[in-house]
C-alpha cells in the first residue's frame, strides 16, 4: 500500500530550556489552590511578624533599667564599667601603674580610658590589663588589639594628639612599648581621661527544647592604681561615670577611693561586644518559616501530584528529556520560593517596623539586614529545590514533605536541647544551616556565618537534585 | 520522516513476570491498526516502551525511524493518550493543554483548535476534576492531536464513551488515517474495533498472536461458507453432500455449507427440486474471527494450566 506520509502542519519554535520553564510555570500557576497557598503564606508571615514585634516589645519593657547598650542594634556593644576621669582639653597624656586586680574573672579589665563624652556610644579608646588575656586596646565596636600577655602589676599609658590616641605599655614605667594607635572621629577639644575598670557578667545560659534563658550574675572587679599622672589642658575634679551591669547600683560594692596616691576603683559591667543581645531582625524574620513550610509542601506536590495521577507520563511524553524537566521544575519552584521568601521577609520587617512601641529594629538598608532579607528569599528557594528533589526521589507526597520538613526544622529545635558544641555542629552540617543567613548580629550561639550557612543548604539542594536526576533517568516513569 | 511505529524484539520483565516477550511489529501509515489482547496481555507496557517511559530489557521501538527520546518536539511526531484521567483536578482543561503546547513550542491558538475539534469548547474553562470519563477521553484525544502528528497511539480510546461518542471517535480515527497518518488503538474488546480497525495486532501473554489485515482475517474466518435456509433440511443436506460439500446444521432451519459457491448451491437445489427460502454468504463477526484466532492460544494455556 502506498500512502503519502502525513506531516504535521503546526509550526514549532526552536527547542529551548526556556519553553520548558514556561510550561512548568503554566502548570504551577494554573492550579488555583497552589497560588492561593503561596499568597496566604506570605500574608500570614507578615501578620505574624506584627504580633512578634508587639509581643517582644511588651517583654522587654520590664527587662532591666540599664542604659541603652549601644546605638547600633546591629553591633550590640556594652559600654559599661566604672570610669573615673578628669575633663582635659587639647593633647593629653595619662599614665598609671595597675598595681593589683581582684575579682571579675579572666576578662576583668583595669586600665586607662580616653573618651569624647560620658554618653553611651561616645568615641573612646581604652587600654586595659586582664587577669587571663593580657593587655588589650579597645576602641569603638570593632578595634580589639592585643598587647603583651602579662597581668597586673603593669604600666599603661594613653596619649592623645588631635584625633589620634596611642596606647602603650611598660613593665617598669621607663621603656614603653606601643600597643596600637587609633583614630577617634568626632573627638572634641575636651576629652575625659582617667581610670577604668570593667567586668563581664557571669552568664548562665539555660537551653531547653525551643527556649533559652540567659541569666547574668553581676561580677565585680576591684583594681588599685598608683603612679597616676595626667598631663595636658585644664584640670577638673575627678568625676565618675558608672554604668554597672544590671538595673541597680549597689553603693557598698562599687566605689572609688583615693588614699596616699593609691586609687582604688571597683566596678561591674563590660566594655566590648555583647554576644547575648537579641537579634531582633532575626526574630522578626522567623515568620518566614510559614512561607518556608508552605513552599516545601508545594515543591513536593509539584512533582508527587504528577506521580500520583500518572500525569508525570504526560510530562515525559511532552518532554522526553527528564533531566531538563526536573531542572525546569526546580527553576520554577526556586523562583516561587525566592519570591515567597523575599516578600515574606520584606513584609515582615515593614510590619514590625510599623508596629508602635515594638521591637527596636535596625535600618532596613544596612547590609546585614539586606543580606538577611535577600537571604530569606534564597533560603526558601533552596529549601524548595531540596524538597522538589526529595519529592522526585521518594515520589510520595506525605513521606517527602515529612522528610523535607524534618531535615530543615528538627536540627533547629533539637539544637536548643543539646549541649552548645553538639548543637553548633548539627547546625553547621544539617540543611538547617541555611537559617544562619537570617543572622544580623554576632551572638554567642552563632554556629556558622550567614554566607557559609546558606551555602550548606544550597549544597544539600544541589546534591539532592543530582541524585534525583540520576534516579529519574534510570527508573521507569 | 515515515509515519510508522516499528517495534523490534521488545522484551520487558517486572520482577519474575515477563510482561512483553520478543515483540515485533510495524504500524503502517494510512490505516487504523487495532492492538488487541485481554487485560494484562502487555498492551500498555508495550505502548509505554514505545513512548520511552519504560525501559525495555531488550529490543527497540522507533517512531518514524527514531527513538522517542531523540524527538525534539515529540508532540509533532506522535500523539499519545495513555491514561485519560491523568490530569490535575484543579487545573482547567484549557490550561492542561496550554502547558503542553508551551513545552513543545506550539502556538496557543492550536490549543483552541483541538478543543473545538474534540467538542470540548463549552467545558474547556472548567476544572478538569469535574470531568466525566467521556470528557476526559476527549481531552486526552485533544492532547494527542495538539501537535498535529503523523502518528497517533491511543490506549483504550473508546473506553467510557457513550454510543454517540463511540460513533464520533470511529469517524475521527478513520479520517485521521485517511490523511495518511498511522493510527494505533488498543482495546481489550475486539467488538470495540469492529468497524474502525483496518489491521489487527493480537497480543496474548506478551507475545504477538496475529498480525493481519481485518479483511483477510474475516474472509479466512468466514471461509467459503454459505448459509442456506430451507424447510426441507434433510433433502438439502443429502443432495449437497452428494455434490461434495460439507454441511453443518446450525439453528432451526439453517444449514451452513462449505465447499461450494452460493451459485453452485442454487443450481443444485433448483435442479433437484429442493425448496429453499434464503441463501447468503456467511460473514463472520470480528469477535468470531478473534475466537478462532485465539482458540489455539487458549487451548495451549488450558493444557499448560493442567500440566502445572
Amino acid at each position: 500500500m502506498t500512502v503519502t506520509a502525513y506531516r504535521s502542519h503546526v509550526e514549532v519554535r526552536r527547542a529551548a530550556f526556556g519553553r520548558l520553564v514556561r510550561a512548568e510555570w503554566t502548570k504551577f500557576a494554573t492550579v488555583p489552590r497552589w497560588m492561593i497557598t503561596v499568597t496566604a503564606a506570605i500574608l500570614l508571615s507578615v501578620l505574624l511578624s506584627g504580633l512578634v514585634a508587639a509581643g517582644a516589645g511588651e517583654n522587654t519593657s520590664n527587662d532591666g533599667g540599664g542604659p541603652p547598650v549601644s546605638a547600633d542594634p546591629l553591633q550590640p556593644f556594652q559600654d559599661r564599667g566604672h570610669f573615673v576621669s578628669q575633663r582635659r582639653s587639647g593633647d593629653v597624656d595619662v599614665i598609671t601603674r595597675v598595681d593589683s586586680q581582684t575579682g571579675g574573672g579572666d576578662w576583668a579589665k583595669a586600665g586607662l580610658m580616653i573618651r569624647g563624652g560620658s554618653e553611651t556610644g561616645a568615641p573612646y579608646a581604652a587600654i586595659v590589663v586582664t587577669p587571663g588575656h593580657g593587655v588589650v586596646l579597645r576602641s569603638g565596636t570593632d578595634v580589639d588589639i592585643a598587647g603583651s600577655d602579662g597581668a597586673a602589676p603593669t604600666w599603661l599609658r594613653l596619649t592623645r594628639s588631635g584625633d589620634k590616641v596611642t596606647a602603650l605599655e611598660s613593665a617598669d614605667g621607663v621603656s614603653w612599648t606601643g600597643v596600637g594607635t587609633v583614630e577617634l572621629g568626632g573627638l572634641g577639644d575636651d576629652v575625659l581621661a582617667g581610670l577604668f575598670v570593667a567586668a563581664p557578667d557571669e552568664v548562665v545560659v539555660t537551653r531547653q527544647f525551643g527556649t533559652e534563658a540567659i541569666s547574668g550574675n553581676t561580677a565585680y572587679t576591684t583594681a588599685t592604681f598608683d603612679n597616676v599622672t595626667l598631663t595636658g589642658g585644664a584640670t577638673s575634679d575627678w568625676t565618675e561615670r558608672e554604668h554597672p551591669s544590671g538595673p541597680a547600683v549597689q553603693d557598698d560594692t562599687t566605689g572609688f577611693t583615693v588614699a596616699g596616691g593609691v586609687y582604688t576603683v571597683t566596678g561591674s559591667g563590660d566594655l566590648g561586644p555583647d554576644l547575648f543581645s537579641p537579634d531582633s531582625t532575626r526574630m522578626v524574620l522567623n515568620t518566614v518559616l510559614v512561607g518556608l513550610c508552605a513552599t516545601i509542601a508545594l515543591a513536593v506536590l509539584f512533582i508527587t501530584s504528577e506521580y500520583r495521577r500518572g500525569m508525570i507520563r504526560t510530562t515525559f511524553l511532552v518532554s522526553p528529556s527528564r533531566g531538563r524537566v526536573l531542572l525546569a521544575k526546580a527553576t520554577v519552584i526556586g523562583g516561587v520560593g525566592f519570591a515567597a521568601g523575599l516578600l515574606s521577609a520584606l513584609g515582615s520587617l515593614l510590619a514590625a517596623k510599623a508596629m508602635p512601641g515594638g521591637l527596636p529594629l535596625p535600618d532596613l538598608f544596612a547590609w546585614p539586614v539586606v543580606r538577611a532579607t535577600l537571604g530569606s528569599g534564597v533560603l526558601v528557594a533552596a529549601a524548595a529545590v531540596f524538597a522538589l528533589a526529595l519529592g522526585s526521589l521518594i515520589r510520595r507526597s506525605a513521606v517527602a514533605i515529612a522528610v523535607a520538613l524534618l531535615a530543615l526544622l528538627v536540627p533547629q529545635v533539637a539544637a536548643s536541647g543539646l549541649p552548645l558544641d553538639v548543637a553548633n555542629w548539627m547546625e553547621r552540617l544539617s540543611p538547617a544551616a541555611g537559617f544562619a543567613v537570617q543572622q544580623t548580629v554576632p551572638r554567642y550561639d552563632v554556629a556558622i556565618g550567614p554566607e557559609a550557612g546558606i551555602a550548606v543548604l544550597c549544597a544539600y539542594a544541589a546534591i539532592a537534585t543530582g541524585f534525583a536526576l540520576w534516579s529519574l533517568k534510570r527508573r521507569d516513569a | 520522516m515515515e509515519a510508522t511505529i516499528e517495534v523490534r524484539g521488545l522484551r520487558k520483565r517486572f520482577g519474575a513476570t515477563v510482561a512483553v516477550d520478543d515483540l515485533s511489529f510495524t504500524v503502517e501509515p494510512g490505516q487504523v491498526t487495532g492492538f488487541v489482547g485481554p487485560n494484562g496481555a502487555g498492551k500498555s507496557t508495550t505502548m509505554r516502551m514505545i513512548l520511552g517511559l519504560d525501559r525495555p530489557e531488550r529490543g527497540t521501538a522507533l517512531i518514524g525511524g527514531r527513538r522517542y527520546r531523540e524527538l525534539r518536539s515529540p508532540l509533532r511526531e506522535i500523539g499519545a493518550m495513555l491514561d485519560a484521567s491523568a490530569i490535575h483536578p484543579g487545573r482547567r482543561a484549557r490550561n492542561h493543554l496550554l502547558w503542553m503546547a508551551h513545552a513543545n513550542g506550539l502556538p496557543a491558538s492550536r490549543v483552541d483548535e483541538v478543543i473545538d475539534l474534540v467538542g470540548l469548547s463549552s467545558a474547556a474553562r472548567r476544572p478538569a476534576g469535574g470531568y466525566s470519563l467521556g470528557m476526559c477521553q476527549r481531552l486526552g484525544i485533544a492532547a494527542a492531536l495538539l501537535g498535529d502528528p503523523p502518528v497517533l497511539m491511543l490506549d483504550e480510546p473508546v473506553n467510557g464513551l457513550d454510543p454517540e461518542g463511540i460513533r464520533w471517535i470511529r469517524g475521527l480515527l478513520r479520517s485521521l488515517a485517511a490523511e495518511g497518518r498511522a493510527v494505533l488503538i488498543s482495546s481489550h474488546l475486539m467488538s470495540e474495533l469492529e468497524g474502525s480497525a483496518d489491521h489487527l495486532l493480537v497480543i496474548g501473554r506478551g507475545r504477538l498472536v496475529a498480525d493481519t489485515a481485518v479483511r483477510e482475517l474475516l474472509s479466512a474466518a468466514s471461509g467459503d461458507r454459505v448459509e442456506v435456509r430451507t424447510d426441507e433440511r434433510r433433502e438439502a443436506m443429502a443432495v449437497l453432500t452428494d455434490a461434495g460439500a460439507t454441511v453443518a446444521v446450525t439453528e432451526g432451519d439453517a444449514l451452513v455449507v462449505s465447499g461450494l459457491t452460493a451459485a453452485a448451491i442454487v443450481e443444485i437445489l433448483t435442479g433437484k427440486g429442493v425448496a429453499f427460502r434464503g441463501i447468503a454468504e456467511h460473514r463472520a463477526t470480528l469477535e468470531e474471527a478473534y475466537m478462532d484466532l485465539t482458540r489455539d492460544a487458549v487451548e495451549f494455556r488450558a493444557l499448560a494450566g493442567e500440566a502445572s
